[in-house]
């Protein structure tokens, strides 16, 4: 069995006194989806955050396609495939649909303006909208918007940050959709939620993350009827 | 008529200067005050660029535009990245900034001494126009080529360009720019670089204008400059532009119907009724935040 | 060779006095460079006004000197109207304008001598403007021990927080505006009957950037700063003559290079070096204040009907209707998203509701800058991301937290009246209080910044304590806590619902929750999906799917 795409050993992050994460690791296998999930302040977003590059984390490791990427910064992990959209979408809501997505194939000169042109075709929706503004979409489509961009930038993984946050259940359901595509296409993706069923569901690989540390983990199936992801969720025994 | 045209050449050189500080406050939404020395500094410059080494006048803008880039770099590598993150970030980039600026100035006293600087007699071409009875030079014709050039190179550049996306991505959201994989610092220090270019050709141009140098330009530039981005609404470039050539329209006016000595209460009378009626500026959209 | 001692000495008072009025407002957190143009008003008004002849045996100054700083408050109030409101950068441009056109004006005038200026006599000793440098210090000596002093320093450590605990921000920092115009004016006469001469161009640009760069070199946060920054400056061209060097550059250059160093490096300015004070010491025999009992249980403390909040045309709260009666401790859960930090912004009166209506102790809901008259009547709170004032200590803090329980002492201490001492021993008694009940008397003298993470969650606490509230309002105080700080945490909060305090807490730690809460009510896209004791919210199924989600596409169509 060959390596996996991603590795993340033992990662700690803290954000000032506060320890974040402890002693989390998990692996990607290449071409496979995988759900972090757990309730809020358990830590998901730190750990993706680190992932990409946007946190450096006080100890641990983060091996990328075999390369120790741990202290890398966002640009050059995005030049190497490496990609997030992140919480709450953040597009760029004064610039045109159109150029939110040329940025996101910021390293990508060569080949932009052809991957664009796939999005317009699979996002009917943004094409339509180009030259407007960004702000002006609802939710869902931003979210369309957040995931076509990041994959302007062609990435080998994918980092997605509770995609579903704020949107209405059948919109979900697209985002979840487009989610499997992606996967089907090659793309490694990790995916981080608090709408647990929905991951667990869709995912190879399950991880459940309780207050900053790996609670459990397992076949997304099986972690989707396991009475202990409940628990971990509401602090119920 | 000939004083509508004077507002405007002097209006387009303090559009150029203000165009500067609203690139680096729509990056990094501070405002370095240290632009005032970059532009003290090349009229400097150019003068002993002509007079001593005998470079042509109109080589003296490229000269300094490039001198302004890399003091631009300094500013930003010296005054602005190590107070990254550090919550008093506005205030303390203030300070610093005029730290900065202090140094450059005093360095020139060094360099060139306390007094006035002026172009050698035979460094300006004698050619004029006459358009429609209004007199014209070839100087100030090429004051304002260079200045609308350079402006309206700065808007294609922002708005068509890859570098200019970015600087829009940094300057609306630094997070989501950083996430997309742009590389927020290297951007900054290039925004940085020609928003001192700019200020320094502004610089020689004025010199060019008034036929000299002088330690104390910069200030008074820098409180018109502050006038109109205000006015024309920070962060805003095409406020700026407007802002500016507004600016030398209204005060060529202010001197023929009230008097010369109170040209410079123009700017201030403009930015109060502003900053009192309508903060954001006229063209500024941005939200006036805390420090 | 002791008259140019005599001059030196005298400019370091008279630098140091400008720095004051720079001092004065930073103090507050804010920016003001128009110093300048108040000095140079008041300077030429004096020169209007002053007798030439000694008054009663005094120098003419003793009339010079108030005309001077009166005229720099009234100006300062007149120009502090409109220019309040703006903050940071945009403040900082107002005013410099602002001096600029003094400085035009001033030059055109007549009366003034236009550019040439005007000449006066030498008044000014040694003498007279060290007095007047210590009656200043002197002010602000007593300035910092003061409730308005700690509120100005609150508000410049964290406005919004500042605002919470009932300190009116308007009023301070127009007061602190005020207060840097009348300093301006001391110096603008002193300047002026020093030098001989007064022209407007003694106070331009150059002159407000030397004051600023004066002031932060010696730091805002100690009142001894700008003395310290002014000795130091001044010094610095003396060493220079002794040493030798004449350039006329150096001076400017060096003291650019400092400005930058300190800046950068210390940023707090020389000032901060100095180890602070010992904490003050509680007078065992003095009593914690008298406070107003807290209602009966079963009073109603808040009442919300309909209750929305839409930003635009995302509904952030919709429809919440809630009741909670004195004693209880009401739970706030939900999904991330899910209104909970709104709803609480818009009961504390931080945020104005755009539907229904709502009454916190009887106070209804309504428009813009009621945060602190909620808090005065007894409504308490911590913030999500913690909003302690850094550099204040863990005492000041919660002295902080005590202002609306507390008296105004600044006019007493400077007369160093016993009832200001009493009053200020109540006020040190109640935060002394606060602190013990959550376990940081031992650390009372410590800066805020350097507590740990968990300490910091309790001083929080202790701070919204010491405002007596009849409703605390706890937003997410267990987070980054492990499960026994949390347990502390629930043992703490139940003492202190026995103590009749109305507890409103808002947790993701939904088991600390369930243990700590006498009432839940559950919100999920900005409404109500669940309510009532913990036993039945622990298996309502509705709840249950709120946090783990759906379970599957609802309909396979886009």
């Amino acid at each position: 069995m060959s390596d996996p795409l991603l590795s993340v050993q033992g990662l700690c992050v803290s954000y000032g006194r506060v320890q974040a994460v402890r002693d989390v690791s998990f692996e990607a296998a290449e071409g496979s989806l995988v759900a972090l999930v757990g309730a809020n302040g358990a830590g998901k977003t730190s750990v993706l955050n680190a992932v990409a590059g946007l946190l450096r984390p006080r100890q641990g490791k983060v091996v990328f396609d075999g390369t120790d990427v741990t202290r890398w910064s966002a640009h050059r992990l995005v030049d190497a495939g490496l990609v997030q959209v992140p919480e709450g979408r953040e597009v760029l809501a004064t610039m045109t649909i159109h150029e939110n997505l040329q940025l996101g194939g910021w390293h990508r000169r060569s080949t932009a303006d052809a991957s664009i042109d796939e999005m317009y075709e699979r996002f009917p929706v943004l094409a339509e909208r180009r030259d407007l503004p960004a702000g002006a979409l609802s939710g869902g489509e931003q979210q369309m918007l957040a995931i076509a961009r990041a994959l302007v930038a062609q990435p080998r993984l994918l980092l997605l940050d509770e995609p579903s946050m704020g949107l209405a259940p059948r919109v979900v359901d697209e985002v979840f959709r487009v989610l499997e595509e992606i996967r089907q296409s090659g793309t490694t993706v990790v995916l981080v939620e608090q709408n647990a069923r929905r991951a667990l569901r869709a995912a190879d690989v399950g991880y459940v993350l309780e207050t900053g540390s790996l609670a459990h983990s397992g076949p997304g199936h099986e972690l989707l009827t396991d009475e202990r992801v409940i628990a971990a969720y509401l602090g119920i025994d | 008529m000939q004083q509508v045209l004077n507002g405007i050449f002097a209006g387009s050189i303090y559009a150029l200067f203000a165009i500067g500080f609203t690139l680096v406050f729509g990056v990094l939404d501070r405002l370095n005050l240290a632009h005032a020395a970059v532009f003290t500094t090349s009229a400097y410059v150019g003068i002993e660029l002509v007079a001593d080494l005998g470079l042509s006048i109109w080589l003296a803008i490229p000269a300094v535009l490039v001198t302004g880039a890399v003091l631009g770099l300094v500013i930003e590598r010296v005054a602005f990245r190590p107070l990254k993150g550090r919550h008093d970030a506005h205030f303390a980039g203030l300070i610093s900034s005029i730290a900065v600026g202090g140094m450059f100035l005093a360095l020139l006293q060094a360099r060139y001494g306390p007094d006035t600087r002026r172009f050698p007699a035979d460094a300006f071409p004698s050619t004029d126009f006459e358009l429609g009875g209004v007199r014209i030079t070839l100087l100030q014709l090429v004051i304002l080529g260079v200045s609308l050039g350079l402006m309206l190179g700065l808007a294609y550049l922002v708005n068509r360009t890859r570098l200019g996306r970015g600087m829009r991505a940094v300057a609306e959201n630094p997070h989501a720019a950083a996430v997309l994989g742009v590389n927020v610092d290297r951007v900054t220090a290039t925004t940085f670089a020609i928003s001192s270019a700019l200020g320094a050709v502004a610089g020689v141009l004025l010199a060019f204008y008034v036929n000299s140098a002088q330690m104390t330009m910069g200030f008074n530039i820098e409180l018109k400059g502050l006038a109109v981005i205000i006015v024309g609404g920070m962060g805003s470039l095409k406020g700026a532009m407007i802002g500016g050539i507004a600016l030398g329209l209204a005060e060529v006016f202010a001197v023929q119907y009230v008097g010369s000595s109170w040209r410079d209460v123009v700017a201030f009378g403009l930015l109060f009724g502003i900053l009192l009626l309508r903060p954001q500026g006229l063209f500024g959209a941005r939200q006036v935040r805390e420090v | 060779m002791l008259g140019d001692y005599t001059a030196t000495l005298t400019l370091i008072a008279l630098t140091a006095i400008f720095a004051y009025s720079f001092y004065a407002v930073l103090m507050a957190g804010q920016l003001s460079l128009g110093q300048a143009g108040l000095a140079s008003l008041a300077g030429f008004s004096a020169t209007v006004v002053m007798p030439d002849s000694p008054v009663v045996g005094l120098s003419p100054l003793v009339v010079g000197i108030p005309v001077g700083m009166l005229v720099g408050a009234c100006v300062a109030f007149l120009l502090g109207l409109p220019v309040m409101r703006l903050r940071g950068v945009f403040l900082a441009i107002a005013t410099l304008g602002f001096a600029e056109m003094v400085r035009i004006v001033l030059i055109n005038a007549e009366w003034t001598g236009g550019a040439q200026g005007t000449s006066v006599p030498k008044l000014v000793t040694p003498g007279i403007a060290w007095g007047c440098l210590l009656l200043v210090a002197y002010w602000f000596w007593r300035l910092g021990g003061s409730r308005f002093g700690r509120g100005l320093a609150a508000i410049r450590e964290d406005e919004l927080a500042a605002r919470a605990m009932g300190v009116h921000i308007r009023r301070y920092r127009m007061a602190a505006f005020v207060t840097s115009g009348a300093i301006a004016g001391m110096y603008g006469v002193l300047l002026a009957y020093f030098s001989r001469f007064i022209t407007p161009d003694d106070f331009g640009f150059a002159a407000a950037v030397d004051g600023l760069v004066t002031a932060v070199v010696g730091g805002s946060l100690l009142f001894l700063g700008p003395l310290l920054g002014s000795g130091f400056l001044t010094s610095v061209p003396e060493i220079q003559r002794a040493l030798g060097v004449e350039a006329g550059w150096i001076r400017p250059f060096l003291s650019a290079l400092l400005l930058l160093v300190v800046i950068l490096f210390l940023p707090g300015g020389l000032s901060s070096l100095i180890p602070r004070w010992r904490t003050p010491r509680l007078d065992p025999s003095i009593p914690a204040p008298e406070l107003p009992a807290l209602p009966p249980p079963g009073t109603s403390v808040l009442t919300l009907k309909g209750l929305g909040k839409a930003y635009g045309g995302l509904h952030a709260v919709r429809s919440v209707d809630l009741e909670l009666g004195s004693g209880e401790i009401l739970g706030l859960i939900g999904p991330n998203g899910a209104g909970k930090t709104t709803l609480v912004n818009l009961i504390s009166g931080l945020s104005v509701p755009t539907s229904g209506t709502g009454t916190v102790l009887g106070i209804p809901l309504g428009p813009d800058g009621q945060g602190h008259r909620f808090a005065r009547a007894g409504v308490s709170r911590t913030f999500q991301h913690s909003k302690l004032f850094d550099r204040l200590t863990v005492l000041e803090n919660a002295l902080v937290g005590a202002h609306v329980v507390t008296r105004p002492t600044l006019l007493r201490r400077l007369l160093w009246l016993p009832s200001a001492r009493r009053d200020e021993q109540r006020a040190l008694a109640q935060a002394g209080a606060q602190l013990a009940r959550v376990g940081l008397a031992d650390r009372a003298g410590v800066n805020a910044g350097a507590l740990s993470y968990g300490d910091r969650r309790r001083l929080e606490i202790a701070r919204a304590l010491a405002a007596h509230p009849t409703l605390l309002i706890l937003d997410e105080p267990a987070a980054g806590m492990n499960h026994v700080e949390a347990q502390e945490l629930s043992t703490l909060i139940r003492t202190l619902a026995e103590d009749g305090i109305t507890v409103l807490l808002i947790e993701h730690n939904v088991r600390m929750v369930l243990e700590t809460c006498t009432r839940i009510v559950v919100l999920s896209f900005g409404e109500v999906i669940a309510a009532g004791d913990p036993a039945t919210i622990a298996k309502d199924p509705v709840v249950i799917e709120a946090y783990l989600g759906s379970d599957g596409p609802a309909d396979s169509r886009v």
